[in-house]
């Protein structure tokens, strides 16, 4: 496990967390809970980057290179996805929706750091 | 039209927060009632006497969740059953061919989910019972029949490789479609 996987677990688990906590208190999506996975996006998007950067200087990719992207390119979707899913109805359910962001990039992060190496 | 029903059945301004999933340009106006909007999807989806007012939908309150949580199943399902049949078909026909089949099963249980009308509810109810006969059985055929069930489906054990949620969203789905289930007298 790399730095990349331990940024998006850190940021992953405080969103889910912050997103939980406004869905069990009964709050429909906000600022805060909309941003925390903003961050998720912008952590894994660091990941997006410095793969790319990797791959450039000649790191190679212990799996399958396409399997790698495809997972990140797909994890890259999923809050942008969820966000749209989310304030399409905002329900204290749609922060549940959100909250399942950061458990779903953390995971799939680490199914990234296995195909790497 | 989605818009239109649940307006004359719910007078209530606080309903507002349920049912802009059908209006996304009304959603900054929707901001204005968070807190009222929890409790009137809860009653709306709980009620089971205001079933011939409500309208035929599922796509609304803790429906969004599942539709969610069934929309990334079916994008994990689709893309491991799509690799493993791409790479590595011959090893293992069979459970590949099983991990495309639950794909299909979740994609059109998402797709049906959100869809409104009692043709996609008859459409969710069947996909949602494959599904849960489908983690049962071949949960209980990885367990008492590894060595033929050797390899990994999203269903294997009982889904214990995605958490267990495949145990838990058919189950979470029928009791949703069942509270959402369309009024028995309208044709």
């Amino acid at each position: 496990m790399d730095a990349y996987f331990y940024i998006i677990m850190v940021v992953g688990l405080v969103s889910t967390v912050i997103c939980l906590t406004a869905g069990i208190l009964k709050k429909a999506p906000n600022d805060t809970t909309i941003l925390s996975v903003a961050a998720v996006e912008l952590s894994l998007l660091v990941y997006l980057v410095g793969s790319i950067v990797r791959v450039a200087g000649g790191e190679p990719i212990a799996g399958e290179p396409w399997e790698f992207w495809g997972y990140l390119l797909t994890a890259l979707l999923l809050p942008v996805a969820a966000v749209y899913w989310a304030i399409l109805e905002r329900t204290r359910w749609s922060n549940f929706v959100l909250a399942a962001v950061g458990v779903t990039a953390l995971v799939m992060a680490a199914r990234m750091n296995q195909i790497w190496y | 039209m989605e818009e239109a029903k649940n307006v004359t059945a719910k007078p209530s301004l606080e309903d507002t927060g349920t049912t802009p999933g059908v209006a996304p340009p009304g959603a900054s106006s929707a901001g204005s009632v968070p807190a009222g909007s929890v409790p009137a999807g809860e009653t709306s989806a709980g009620d089971s006497s205001a079933a011939p007012a409500a309208p035929d939908t599922r796509n609304t309150g803790p429906g969004r969740l599942l539709i969610a949580v069934y929309a990334v199943f079916a994008i994990s399902a689709t893309a491991r059953a799509g690799y493993q049949i791409l790479t590595k078909f011959s090893e293992a026909p069979l459970a590949y061919l099983l991990s495309a089949f639950a794909a299909v099963v979740y994609l059109v249980a998402t797709v049906s989910l959100a869809k409104s009308g009692r043709t996609w509810f008859r459409v969710s109810v069947v996909a949602v019972l494959v599904e849960l006969v489908g983690v049962l059985v071949v949960g209980a055929l990885s367990v008492f029949d590894s060595v033929n069930f050797p390899h990994e489906t999203v269903w294997s054990l009982f889904g214990r490789g995605y958490a267990f949620i495949p145990l838990l969203l058919p189950v979470l789905g029928l009791i949703w479609l069942y509270r959402r289930r369309p009024a028995p007298n309208r044709a």
